[in-house]
């Protein structure tokens, strides 16, 4: 074998010495020169911020503290490591991504222990020449270069490297998806099945139903998938997305409850089914879940503020004011001047001193919650704001209710799914339809201003038609389908008038604030691929 | 009285977890057990048959831990294309040792672009195993041939020794409802190895295994077909 690894700065992550050892031999034994111990998943965030790894070799369990797959995925969160690193996740027992709970990181290969200097040469060797094969399309998707990638893929795809090719279908038709080319997806995950019954390309055909609004259709096959296939956890996932799109937060709650017996450690998908058993009214099953979100919290990237004021809340809907009290403490010690942390905090305060009588305490929260949210803006999270809203009209302050509600809907006037919340928190204190007259009205102005601005456009006024669409962004901020029009204009613009930089600049602009607002990613790949090839046409003219 | 562990569901979580903590003492053991050989250049008998019994041991519960997860149907196969050789190489490294230590001489006949579709770490653990039997048989050498047979992707394992005795030779492998002939390390090697392969699926056919003593070099043959 001639790889060496020589020249590879390397990683090791074990809490036992002895195996430690035995693995930093086996790395000298075939030639390495830098090679880095740690011996906790704190230490191997630090190394890794440090400097950077080729190769990380990551025991799963750690002991105390976090484990490898937590490692992992504050690894690729914060960016220390990129598309050239091969995390290897070592375990005791013959491991895959279900036992462990992976939701959204998967590490580049697994490895039971006990293993040999020759199987870990033979796998670091693998995923190397697989990393290099692939090199240039991660790098360009790595800078957001999707026409590149695809490109890229394409000529791969040519050049008939027979081992390769099934992997490079796979991510052909993943980055079709992503450019919202569903034709081209579908056409390969048939030429795949035609094949060989194989679970992803079944789950793609699956995933382009649903992205195309087939909801139904893709339930009935995501249902038979998991059939079939157990263990498939991203299968369950994509279930629950699917029935929350229909508002069935029932089979949300079962799907999930179904995944987390197979693989209770993902903490993504615990906070998923707490949300649908709050929503469910299931307080028992959502009080579970969130006291593992919790705790799964402790050690994780993907904590967050929200799990421990989910869980006062539920306390406090169970009476439990003492408990609830007491998560918020734990709460404020965990995140300190943490302005959203404040905010949940006292929302839930004002809610729970009130249930015990306490109007001064509550009020007192109250203020203070209304205080945060005002400074906070559109930066607090809406469904916070929605809780705000809820303990004003509880609390009497009407006017200081209908003021957040106000911008609530105007910024989220075409989210469906967000108005069904907002519908629901109405009907649970006894206010059904109260925004109903709001919602209509807010719906017909902006239809009234996308008939107008498409109209002007139409007309080849591409100026007066983004002028009025600035206009009506002042007022629905946020709004993805004015941006996603903007956008349309400006890059029709450019196919017909010249081109200027002041206006690449402006599409650039438009593109990432889609990409913050949640834009789906597929409406706007196709708007991204339509802006590569006339920036390619440009420079080729130039 | 709540005694009995089984009554509240608890006990296929601690048999994992036992069995999970077994395997963590029993890998610094094989470790330790290595790094001592090493000191003394792997002169030791003793210390080499420790090895070869920790590793052993390592096997079972693997073997034990994924058909406990087969029938809590906690387990389904990760099926992907992959080049036979991989696989075929993977189980040769893990026995490398082994193979080294008796001085076996190892041929394998596969072509480098050989692909197949399988759940790539059980057939390699699961050949291993079967390997692992081979190497303890055989007098000199092993022949392994991976080729296609009506519509199937065969690898086979050969060797030059004794053979496989006459109560395996006679049993249905893929009869896993009849057990009379798992006994044994081999007995367990190959059922668990009859039981993956029956778990590959594909266009209405399943996986299989079939032995019989007629190797090329004169001993046992052990053949695994992959629909």
């Amino acid at each position: 074998m001639s790889f060496s690894l020589a020249g590879k700065s390397i990683l090791i992550v074990e809490d036992n010495p002895v195996f430690r050892k035995a693995m930093r031999d086996m790395l000298y034994s075939l030639q390495a020169v830098t090679v880095v111990e740690a011996d906790n998943g704190i230490a191997a965030i630090n190394a890794m911020s440090k400097s950077s790894f080729d190769i990380v070799l990551c025991d799963y369990n750690l002991g105390v503290g976090k484990n490898g797959q937590q490692v992992l995925e504050e690894a690729r969160h914060r960016n220390l490591i990129d598309y050239r690193c091969v995390f290897v996740l070592i375990s005791a027992e013959q491991t895959t991504s279900a036992v462990l709970g992976v939701m959204d990181s998967k590490p580049d290969e697994y490895l039971t222990k006990p293993f040999n200097a020759q199987q870990l040469m033979s796998r670091l060797t693998r995923n190397f020449a697989r990393k290099e094969f692939m090199a240039s399309i991660d790098k360009a998707l790595a800078g957001g270069d999707l026409s590149k990638a695809i490109q890229l893929c394409d000529a791969l795809l040519l050049s008939a490297d027979k081992k390769m090719h099934l992997h490079l279908l796979k991510m052909r038709a993943e980055l079709a998806i992503s450019a919202g080319d569903f034709d081209k997806a579908r056409q390969i995950y048939h030429e795949v099945l035609e094949h060989r019954e194989l679970p992803w390309a079944r789950l793609g055909l699956g995933v382009i139903d649903f992205q195309n609004n087939n909801i139904e259709q893709a339930i009935a096959g995501f249902q038979s998938l998991v059939a079939d296939n157990p263990m498939l956890m991203e299968c369950y996932d994509w279930l629950g997305k699917a029935y929350e799109a229909l508002d069935q937060y029932n089979d949300v709650e079962s799907v999930l409850q179904q995944a987390l017996q197979l693989s209770p450690q993902s903490i993504l998908r615990q906070k998923k089914l707490a949300e649908a058993a709050d929503k469910n009214g299931n307080l028992e099953t959502a009080e579970k879940a969130y006291k593992s979100v919790v705790k799964l919290g402790k050690h994780s990237v993907h904590r967050a503020c929200s799990d421990f004021s989910g869980l006062a809340k539920l306390y406090a809907k169970t009476n439990a004011a003492d408990e609830a009290l007491k998560t918020l403490e734990e709460m404020r010690k965990e995140y300190a001047n943490h302005p959203e942390a404040e905010l949940r905090a006292s929302t839930v305060e004002a809610d729970v001193y009130k249930t015990l009588g306490n109007e001064e305490l509550s009020q007192k929260a109250l203020l203070k919650a209304v205080d945060i949210c005002g400074r906070m803006g559109n930066k607090a999270p809406r469904d916070l704001q929605l809780e705000v809203v809820k303990t004003c009209f509880l609390s009497d302050e009407h006017d200081k209710a209908e003021e957040i509600l106000y911008d609530l809907i105007h910024a989220h006037i075409d989210d469906e799914q967000f108005l069904n919340d907002l519908r629901r928190m109405q009907s649970g204190i006894g206010m059904d339809n109260h925004s109903e007259i709001l919602i209509q009205k807010t719906k017909q102005a902006l239809i009234a201003t996308n008939n107008k601005g498409v109209a002007l456009y139409k007309q080849g006024k591409f100026a007066e038609a983004l002028a009025l669409f600035e206009q009506a962004i002042l007022t629905m901020p946020d709004n993805k389908t004015i941006i996603v029009n903007m956008l349309k204009i400006m890059i029709h613009d450019l196919k017909v008038n010249e081109f200027c930089e002041e206006k690449n600049q402006r599409i650039k602009a438009l593109i990432n604030k889609a990409k913050q607002i949640g834009v789906d990613q597929h409406k706007l790949g196709i708007l991204q691929m339509e802006y590569a090839k006339l920036r390619q046409s440009q420079t080729a003219k130039a | 009285m709540q005694t009995n562990p089984k009554s509240n569901g608890l006990f296929p979580t601690i048999l994992a977890s036992t069995v999970h903590d077994i395997k963590n003492s029993l890998g610094t053991l094989l470790e330790l057990v290595r790094q001592t050989a090493a000191k003394q250049d792997g002169q030791s008998a003793e210390l080499n048959q420790l090895e070869f019994e920790a590793a052993r041991i390592n096997h079972s519960l693997m073997q034990l831990l994924v058909m406990y997860k087969v029938d809590s149907q906690k387990f389904s196969l990760d099926i992907e294309e992959c080049p036979v050789i991989e696989i075929v190489d993977e189980a040769i490294h893990q026995q490398a040792r082994l193979a080294g230590l008796h001085n076996i001489d190892l041929q394998v006949d596969c072509a480098a672009d050989e692909m197949c579709y399988c759940d790539n770490a059980i057939i390699s653990n699961s050949l291993a195993a079967v390997l692992n039997n081979a190497l303890r048989y055989t007098h000199k050498t092993i022949l392994i041939v991976v080729a296609e047979e009506d519509g199937y992707l065969t690898i086979a394992i050969e060797d030059d020794g004794e053979g496989y005795p006459p109560h395996f030779l006679g049993a249905d492998l893929n009869d896993t409802a009849e057990l009379d002939w798992v006994s044994g390390n081999t007995g367990l090697g190959l059922y668990f190895v009859s039981v993956m392969a029956g778990l590959h699926k594909n266009a209405g056919k399943s996986g299989f295994v079939q032995i019989d003593n007629e190797s090329r070099l004169g001993g046992a043959r052990f053949k695994l077909f992959l629909p």
